[in-house]
């Protein structure tokens, strides 16, 4: 096993590689970030031809690629423009864990950037993933026990309707209602934007509130998908051997559900939850971009459009990285819960 | 145990984790201990963690928050803004828009020796009295040293002008600054000093580091000059400033300003109607008539800038533009007043000129040109541009359809602007082709291959002003067309020898009657070839609590006054 | 013809002679028996019509007419749906944006097959290095969330296409370019389904015996191992497209996808969360074009999924 694990392992680097040399690749025509370093004005030419030497912009792509992957501070690069190279390169390099610079806010360390909003992220998409497995388990079980009965087909029309919605369109309905519908008809209602309001500070109550809605949009939609499939593979997990077994036993009912049933219903459950873990890290970036929240995925927005290179392959890689790291838990934890399973 | 309590336990655990963890996440920057060369004056107590009870706090909503605070690494207007409150500039603006003097005794001018008789020698006598928030005396060495980091190739600064311009800097005693020129230039009042770095803490990490980039004072500046000091900064949360107990001008009366970072317009609006903040800036139009409802003041601030069409007549562009009656025709053919009237809900009005922010130097009885769509087919007629086959869209003799290409940001209201155009523009025979790209796509190089570099585009929209409150702008410049050779040259939109021969003429103007003769040619001149084509103004909108008295903005130097705001009682 | 047994307790029994049903008929029948299915197929049949007959009703130059005198109107008998920030009608924008959108999602599902296909088929027949090489490949543009590499590819092509005019519309080029990236970005889960099948059909009998006498590599590919593989391509393209439409959604929303004044119910939406509460109906109506229409595609491709599967048929649920 923990060959397989090492192996595993190893075989993702070469794969982090290729990924982000198609990154780099693609950045190199989203934009020019100096263009709009300018302000409300136009950059004046001097500086902008200045500024795209010092920022090492004007390298070829391949050199940049080097420089980013591990440093200029053994060669010299030319901050002057005389062409000739005299100053000591002050980068690291990603393999020596400096993700370089932001070029948006110059003088910001990437990976200062990144951890500022990715806590925000974190806490938004974390509860969310809670709240899906809770209520698809939940939702799917109660049906599959009650199949066919009116709730299980209203369960089934809903659960098509919210997964067929795009998520936008869920947080803009639910802002509507909850927070000025609501406000309007004098019942209590929920906060619209940002993560707390600014009177009354940070505190976890506010964060809380503000939070119910985002999590709420995001998390209908994967419930709405996931408690169709948890009904299925309860639906099939039920009609095998082993529960008759149980059930001939005389085993209470609740026992049969949970314990025989549910256990093996929820392994392909596993796999595709331990799949979407990573992309939480992408952080829902248009719930982000609707309720305003400062978490990551905002923070890709923002620096995509100014082509912010150095924040955008951080975002990236970091978002690759889980995802590769994810996929070999899950395929771990599946081992561990289905013991036919070996690894060599 | 069941499965329904260990999954209870587990959610619980989850959410308080995460909430733990944002509650680390992020922690606040506290000004930077910067080893200081002063000599030993005593230094300000720490600032205050809580402000006793009775403490006065200005909180202000900002929408954007600011990247960095080091006057040269900025460009936002959001980080610029805050200058006035804890930065100084040696001659600020006042609410008309005029220098006072600020550092320096008073403002250098022909009449009193500060200018010398060739224009070549500017000579600035600085006061007596000034000092860091620290206590340090501001001496002529920190514009010294402000001028060498600022043309230090080590330095990543954002721009270097007007700084490149200076042959040298004498500093011949503590108070007095000598800036040398190779040709006179007159709009040194407006770009010179737009911000003081302190000698005595950043010459230290300059050599250090061996550049500024990475200084902690950028990102947490201990000292400064303005009424305020700095004081925390929260990323993605707040900052505050407290009130220089060093203020050579006086404590200011308000103890405290904290920023608030709002990053949506609907908050802002939301925080400023619940009366959480006094002071909001650039709400939604739509949002205007609904603050003003609860009692707050609107007020609004020319500063220079104005959305308008910027014209191409290069040779690349497509064929007709570089005829003046196509241009006067697409200027009647908007109806203006209706953009301004529906879509700006007439808090706007269409400039005539892209100097409308500075009235003295706009020749007087220049109205905007009219909303006439009979005398802009006229005009296309005799321009020899006929819809011969009846599909709606004029040519020419050669057969050349008259289809032009509009270019501007993604943003909503010029997208908007583009549709009303292009609907307005069929109607008199012209096929406005829209585009719309992000704006650093948008204003990409030439060798990038952007269509407004390539002369692609034949009216670009956005908006901008020239040096205000100075009338000088180089966009127009012969030398900054975009070639191989210069890339990034930003004049898109064509040479014409005239204009660019008066355009330098002004420029080396010291006198002010001559300067705003040969100003008012080259308005009136691009008014009648029409260069450049107002669609709405631009200027600063603020939301003020009518708690607050004593408020006057600039359109240079926002917060020019902030000292003597207070709050009634 | 057999005869059975008469007996007082099996009163009915008669055997049926039944002619033997082609594979298509079969799929129809069971694709027939899902209710929800069949719904599916009716109310995209439905929107595709209001789409494309809409035309009829309303001209192109309609729905691209502004007056800004009637901005932000709620929904009237002049305007059903209200009209947008610029006075256009809200009703006819959606009939030429639904155009846009269905189109966008059946050319990008066009364009994600045939790219997944081709990976898929060529890594799984020729195996070895090659499916080494595509499979890594395929990896690594699988473990970028879609949505992170839609906004980058779409900056990446900003601006390269200019308007295009086809079968009497004129459209933004970026419609080409959304079509492209959205078939770039989502082919790789469908290469790896047809790989996998294909890895297991090149063992069987008729391709060594297509082999044996001789046949091309590219002809056993298309002509014989693909007819085989095709059920999984069905249902995954048509599933496709829901996520296609969806996707084209989220970055119109996001302001980088198809650009104004080419309307798709995407961009229309764009900018929405400004009006939120004072102009309702601007993201309503077609964010409920856009449910409708996955919704549809939904029950379809479920169905289909059972119908061309026949496992489900034993489980019968």
């Amino acid at each position: 096993m923990i060959r397989y694990v090492i192996r595993r392992l190893l075989q993702a680097i070469p794969l982090l590689f290729i990924i982000s040399l198609l990154l780099f690749i693609l950045m190199r025509n989203i934009g020019d970030p100096v263009a709009t370093l300018g302000g409300r004005r136009m950059m004046r030419p001097e500086d902008r031809e200045r500024l795209t030497r010092q920022l090492g912009l004007d390298k070829p792509l391949f050199v940049q690629y080097l420089y980013w992957l591990v440093g200029n501070d053994w060669t010299k690069v030319d901050l002057d423009g005389d062409g000739v190279a005299e100053t000591q390169g002050p980068r690291l390099g990603v393999l020596r864990g400096e993700f370089g610079y932001s070029l948006m806010a110059r003088g910001k360390l990437v990976t200062d950037l990144i951890w500022e909003r990715l806590p925000n992220t974190l806490l938004l998409m974390v509860s969310a993933e809670v709240v899906i497995v809770l209520f698809s388990v939940a939702v799917g079980v109660y049906s599959a026990l009650h199949q066919y009965s009116k709730i299980d087909n209203v369960v089934t029309a809903i659960s098509f309707i919210g997964y067929s919605m795009p998520i936008f369109f869920l947080a803009l309905a639910s802002m509507y209602i909850f927070a000025i519908l609501f406000k309007r008809w004098g019942l209590p209602y929920l906060p619209t934007v940002g993560m707390f309001d600014p009177e009354a500070g940070k505190t976890p109550l506010q964060v809380l509130q503000h939070m119910i809605l985002p999590v709420f949009s995001i998390s209908a939609i994967s419930i709405a998908g996931y408690s169709r499939f948890v009904r299925a593979t309860m639906l099939e997990a039920m009609d095998e051997d082993y529960v008759r077994t149980a059930r001939a036993k005389g085993l209470p009912n609740r026992m049969v559900v949970f314990v025989h049933a549910l256990k093996n219903a929820s392994l392909p459950l596993v796999t595709i939850i331990g799949l979407d873990i990573p992309l939480l890290l992408g952080g829902a970036i248009v719930t982000e971009r609707i309720f305003a929240w400062p978490g990551m995925g905002r923070l890709f927005l923002d620096h995509v459009s100014r082509a912010d290179t150095p924040v955008v392959m951080g975002i990236l890689m970091l978002i690759s990285a889980a995802v590769i790291i994810f996929q070999i838990l899950t395929d771990l934890v599946y081992a561990w819960l289905d013991p036919r399973i070996r690894y060599t | 145990m069941s499965v329904k309590k260990f999954l209870w336990t587990a959610l619980l655990l989850t959410v308080v984790t995460s909430l733990v963890l944002s509650a680390c996440g992020a922690p606040a920057t506290e000004p930077a201990a910067e080893p200081t060369e002063a000599p030993a004056p005593p230094p300000t107590s720490p600032p205050p963690e809580v402000p006793p009870a009775e403490a006065k706090v200005l909180k202000m909503i900002f929408t954007q928050e600011p990247a960095a605070l080091n006057p040269y690494y900025s460009n936002m207007w959001f980080e610029l803004i805050l200058h006035q409150i804890w930065n100084c500039w040696p001659w600020p603006s006042d609410d008309k828009n005029e220098a006072y003097p600020n550092l320096v005794t008073e403002l250098p001018s022909t009449e009193n020796g500060g200018i010398s008789e060739d224009g070549l020698t500017i000579t600035m006598n600085l006061r007596d009295d000034i000092v860091w928030s620290d206590g340090t005396p501001i001496t002529s060495a920190d514009f010294d040293f402000t001028y060498k980091m600022v043309m230090d190739p080590k330095n990543g600064v954002s721009s270097q002008n007007p700084y490149d311009k200076l042959t040298g800097l004498e500093t011949p005693d503590e108070r007095t600054v000598v800036m040398k020129f190779a040709e006179p230039f007159a709009p040194w009042k407006a770009l010179f000093w737009r911000g003081m770095l302190p000698k005595h803490i950043l010459e230290p990490v300059f050599e250090a580091e061996g550049t500024l980039d990475t200084a902690e004072w950028n990102l947490a500046p201990s000292v400064g000059c303005g009424p305020y000091v700095f004081a925390e900064w929260e990323s993605g949360g707040f900052q505050r400033y407290v009130k220089n107990e060093n203020y050579w001008l006086g404590a200011p009366k308000i103890d405290e300003i904290f920023i608030q970072f709002v990053p949506d317009d609907a908050s802002q609006t939301a925080a400023l109607i619940a009366g959480d903040a006094d002071i909001g800036t650039f709400p939604p139009l739509t949002d205007v008539p609904a603050l003003q409802d609860t009692g707050m003041n609107i007020m609004i601030q020319a500063s220079g800038y104005n959305e308008g069409w910027f014209f191409n007549f290069r040779p690349e562009a497509s064929p007709g533009m570089s005829d003046v009656r196509v241009r006067r025709a697409i200027a009647m053919g908007i109806d203006r007043d209706a953009i301004n009237r529906d879509l700006l809900l007439g808090l706007t009005k269409a400039p005539a000129t892209f100097w409308d922010a500075m009235p003295s130097y706009v020749p007087p009885g220049i109205k905007p040109w009219p909303y006439d769509p009979e005398a802009a087919k006229a005009l296309l007629e005799e321009a020899g541009w006929t819809d011969k086959n009846g599909d709606g869209i004029r040519e020419d003799a050669k057969g050349n359809k008259l289809t032009l290409v509009h270019g501007t940001t993604i943003r909503g209201i010029r997208q908007d602007v583009q549709a009303v155009a292009q609907q307005q523009l069929l109607e008199i025979g012209i096929d406005l082709q829209l585009m719309s790209q992000e704006s650093d796509l948008f204003f990409g190089s030439y060798s990038d291959g952007a269509a407004v570099a390539l002369g692609e585009v034949d009216i670009m929209e956005w908006s901008d002003a020239p040096y205000f409150p100075d009338p000088d702008t180089d966009y127009w410049l012969c030398d900054q067309l975009p070639t191989p050779d210069n890339p990034y040259g930003y004049n898109y939109f064509g040479c014409d020898e005239k204009l660019d021969k008066l355009s330098r003429e002004q420029r080396t103007l010291m006198k002010a009657e001559e300067r705003q003769a040969v100003v008012q040619e080259i308005v009136q001149y691009m008014y009648d070839n029409i260069n450049w084509l107002g669609i709405y103004e631009d200027p600063d909108y603020w939301v003020v609590s009518s708690r607050l008295t004593g408020v006057k903005f600039s359109g240079v130097t926002p917060f020019y006054n902030i000292a003597e705001w207070d709050f009634t009682q | 013809m057999a005869t059975a047994e008469k007996s007082h307790f099996l009163d009915r029994t008669e055997t049926i002679e039944v002619a033997a049903l082609t594979p298509r008929q079969l799929v129809w029948l069971r694709f027939r028996r899902h209710k929800m299915a069949v719904f599916g197929l009716v109310l995209l049949s439905l929107l595709a019509l209001y789409a494309v007959g809409g035309a009829f009703v309303f001209s192109e130059a309609f729905s691209n007419h502004t007056d800004t005198t009637l901005r932000l109107q709620p929904p009237s008998s002049e305007h059903p749906f209200g009209t947008d920030t610029v006075g256009r009608d809200i009703l006819a924008r959606s009939i030429y944006g639904g155009q846009i959108s269905l189109l966008i999602g059946i050319s990008a599902v066009v364009v994600e097959v045939v790219v997944g296909v081709l990976i898929g088929a060529i890594a799984g027949y020729y195996g070895g290095a090659i499916d080494n090489l595509l499979m890594r490949f395929t990896e690594a543009m699988f473990n970028i969330p879609q949505l992170f590499l839609l906004l980058v590819m779409a900056k990446f092509f900003a601006g390269k296409i200019p308007t295009i005019e086809l079968l009497g519309r004129t459209f933004s080029g970026s419609v080409i370019i959304i079509i492209l990236i959205l078939g770039l970005t989502s082919w790789m889960y469908l290469a790896r389904i047809v790989r996998a099948d294909f890895l297991s059909l090149k063992e069987r009998e008729f391709v060594l015996a297509a082999r044996t006498i001789g046949t091309p590599n590219p002809a056993i590919i298309f002509q014989h191992i693909l007819p085989n593989a095709v059920a999984p391509i069905i249902v995954s393209g048509t599933l496709s497209v829901a996520n296609a439409i969806i996707s084209e959604a989220y970055i119109s929303f996001l302001g980088l996808g198809v650009q104004p004044p080419t309307a798709t119910w995407g961009n229309m939406l764009e900018g929405a969360y400004n009006y939120i509460g004072t102009a309702p109906w601007l993201w309503f109506f077609p964010g409920i074009f856009i449910v409708l229409t996955v919704l549809s595609i939904n029950f379809v491709g479920d169905g289909l999924r059972d119908a061309l599967d026949p496992k489900g048929l034993v489980t019968g649920r």
